[in-house]
């Protein structure tokens, strides 16, 4: 019973912590329809970064606001500078795949010249813990959960209630029926690279305080995970992408317990090619008809 | 000379053949016929573990020190020839899993995650092939038999790694010259142009994923036999991409310009900055090497994305004698001059 219980709970705690992510990822692939393969890359980067600028914060709040601030910088110069710049030189579908690919090559290895050998500890002060039937959840676990709340209802609020909201479903639906009404696609998907990034800083710092230990491979192994539960909500879709968090997490943990913990991920990556084999449009339906998912 | 430098240099070039067969493998897939694998390490870390398992003996031989599955003490040119072959079969499965009519960049990222997905389970299943560690002791072809210095074992394994490039730089170029060359550049250029003309688009991206996988398999086979340890480090999924930048830089879809990658790339960046002064920390060369490669990707994709020695354009003379023409508009005229 407790371990069904701490599956469960941690499974939630998984979630949150991917639902961010994957939020962020899927809402710019939504916007900007470029496959951001660096993404895991500018999530290890913005945990460098906050964990250089503010030397090692022990304020979780403090780090967040960092973290979430570097990513948004990052996020514009890779996706909006660079990708922008090879696709309006005519970069298509594989093209911008390579772009991002070489553009994570050179921010992961760099990150790790600059590492060096060792692996950084970062920790953030953790005072009370909770207790749910036997389970313990530490403060900075509850506090990510929290975080991914409030994050998830901004953002379906945002799109939901907001004039740029609308000006963002409009881009990711008809580009040029957007122009039209003269709302700037180009703006918008800036925007779009900007409020990604942001989330995506939050996800890492939040990752690498979970963790208590990072390196410049972190971002690129959890991003994958975090791109299944993108996409097996249907990637572009925010809400889907939450769905997909907490199957993706849920399902990993129990991976983790049920048969060993070094399948917490390889369970987590053969999801994702599961659907992305057998229902590339996601687990909700109706969204494959607008975008050529299937070409 | 001094014999140190000389014993480097055979080594050097040893690398430059394997590498070389890897990268026409991938020209194969990826310049002929246009396929995104994104996982095409794999196809040579399965013809390494293919031929360090054919080669070694059974576990216990060596006091159980590692574990893994068969060892089946295989005398030499077995191993290599089994690489090859279990290259060419993974190339079912994988494009089974991932050449489903996706679109090109999510299909780039199914083949990223089965790459992922190997390193993982080769990790996680100790059993198998020894888990992280890797396997280490392989046999070297011919290792016993002959009696010869370290050197003079070099020349003869370059020997043998230039007969492999002889075999694959005939099949790549027996590939790419025929009439199924031409096709498999006619799926490149317009895929449903092809399906109208009654070829099956699906099978022949299949076959090139076999005869470029077993390739990759090859090269893993000779890489593994001549460093005499494999393990899932050596093949990371960053590999893939030193593959695919050497092609960018060199040229795809043609043979010399894969060669030239070869040569500037794997050799030119990775092999030889080993041997810089040491500065920093050990590792950082490497680490700078990765940057260095990452930013050629992007120099090379923006100022001349055909390479150094782009593909030739091949257009169809409509009075010549000869179909002068490979892709389309060749396949086209073939059908033509077929149903006249």
């Amino acid at each position: 019973m407790t371990l069904l219980l701490s599956i469960i709970i941690f499974g939630v705690y998984s979630a949150a912590l991917l639902a961010i992510g994957a939020v962020g990822f899927t809402l710019q692939f939504g916007v900007t329809n470029v496959l951001n393969l660096a993404f895991g890359s500018i999530l290890t980067a913005c945990i460098f970064a906050e964990y250089g600028l503010t030397g090692h914060s022990t304020n979780i709040w403090i780090a967040m606001a960092v973290g979430a601030a570097s990513g948004a910088v990052i996020s514009l110069l890779v996706g909006h500078v660079v990708v922008g710049a090879f696709l309006r030189r005519g970069a298509t579908g594989f093209g911008i795949a390579m772009v991002t690919i070489a553009i994570s090559l050179m921010v992961q290895f760099g990150l790790e010249a600059i590492q060096g050998p060792y692996i950084l500890a970062y920790a953030a002060t953790t005072h009370a813990t909770m207790k749910i039937g036997g389970v313990v959840l530490s403060s900075g676990q509850l506090t990510t959960i929290i975080v991914a709340v409030l994050a998830m209802v901004a953002v379906h609020l945002l799109l939901r209630t907001t004039k740029l909201g609308l000006a963002m479903r409009a881009t990711a639906a008809d580009v040029s029926l957007t122009r039209g009404c003269g709302v700037s696609p180009a703006r918008t998907r800036a925007v779009a690279w900007l409020l990604s990034g942001a989330l995506c800083g939050l996800c890492g710092v939040l990752l690498g305080l979970g963790e208590g230990s990072f390196s410049s491979s972190t971002g690129s192994d959890f991003f994958i995970t975090l791109a299944a539960a993108a996409v097996l909500g249907g990637i572009g879709k925010p809400s889907g992408a939450m769905i997909g968090a907490l199957l993706i997490g849920i399902m990993s943990q129990a991976a983790a317990a049920v048969i060993s913990p070094s399948y917490k991920t390889i369970a987590a990556w053969i999801i994702l090619i599961a659907v992305l084999v057998l229902r590339p449009q996601g687990i909700l339906a109706e969204f494959a008809a607008e975008r050529e998912l299937v070409a | 000379m001094s014999s140190g430098l000389i014993y480097y240099l055979s080594g050097l070039a040893i690398l430059l053949g394997i590498n070389l067969i890897a990268i026409w493998g991938l020209d194969l897939q990826f310049g002929l016929a246009g396929i995104n694998n994104f996982a095409y390490v794999v196809f040579q870390a399965a013809g390494g573990y293919a031929a360090a398992l054919f080669a070694l003996k059974p576990a216990k031989a060596y006091g159980s020190f590692e574990t893994y599955l068969g060892g089946f003490n295989l005398p030499f040119p077995l191993p290599l020839l089994g690489a090859a072959l279990v290259g060419g079969l993974l190339a079912v499965p994988i494009g089974l899993i991932a050449m489903r009519r996706l679109r090109a960049d999510y299909q780039a990222m199914a083949m990223l995650v089965l790459s992922l997905i190997a390193t993982g389970l080769a990790q996680a299943q100790t059993g198998l092939v020894n888990g992280p560690t890797g396997l280490a002791l392989i046999p070297q072809p011919l290792a016993g038999l002959l009696h010869v210095s370290p050197l003079g074992y070099n020349w003869i394994f370059l020997g043998l790694t230039a007969a492999c490039c002889v075999i694959a730089w005939w099949v790549a170029r027996g590939i790419s010259r025929s009439p199924y060359g031409r096709l498999l550049r006619a799926v490149r250029d317009s895929e449903s142009a092809v399906a109208a003309l009654g070829r099956n688009p699906d099978a022949l991206r299949m076959t090139v994923l076999i005869a470029g996988g077993a390739l990759a398999g090859l090269s893993g086979g000779l890489l593994v036999e001549y460093v005499t340890a494999w393990g899932p480090a050596s093949w990371l999924y960053p590999e893939t991409f030193l593959f695919f930048t050497a092609l960018i830089v060199g040229g795809k879809g043609n043979l010399a310009g894969g060669a030239l990658g070869a040569l500037l790339v794997p050799i030119g960046i990775i092999e030889v900055t080993r041997h810089l002064p040491a500065f920093g920390y050990p590792g950082l060369i490497d680490s700078l090497d990765w940057v260095v490669i990452g930013a050629f990707l992007l120099v090379f994709l923006w100022f001349r994305p055909n390479g150094l020695l782009p593909e030739r354009k091949r257009v169809l003379r409509p009075g010549g004698a000869e179909p002068a023409g490979t892709g389309l508009r060749a396949v086209l005229a073939g059908r033509r001059a077929g149903s006249s």
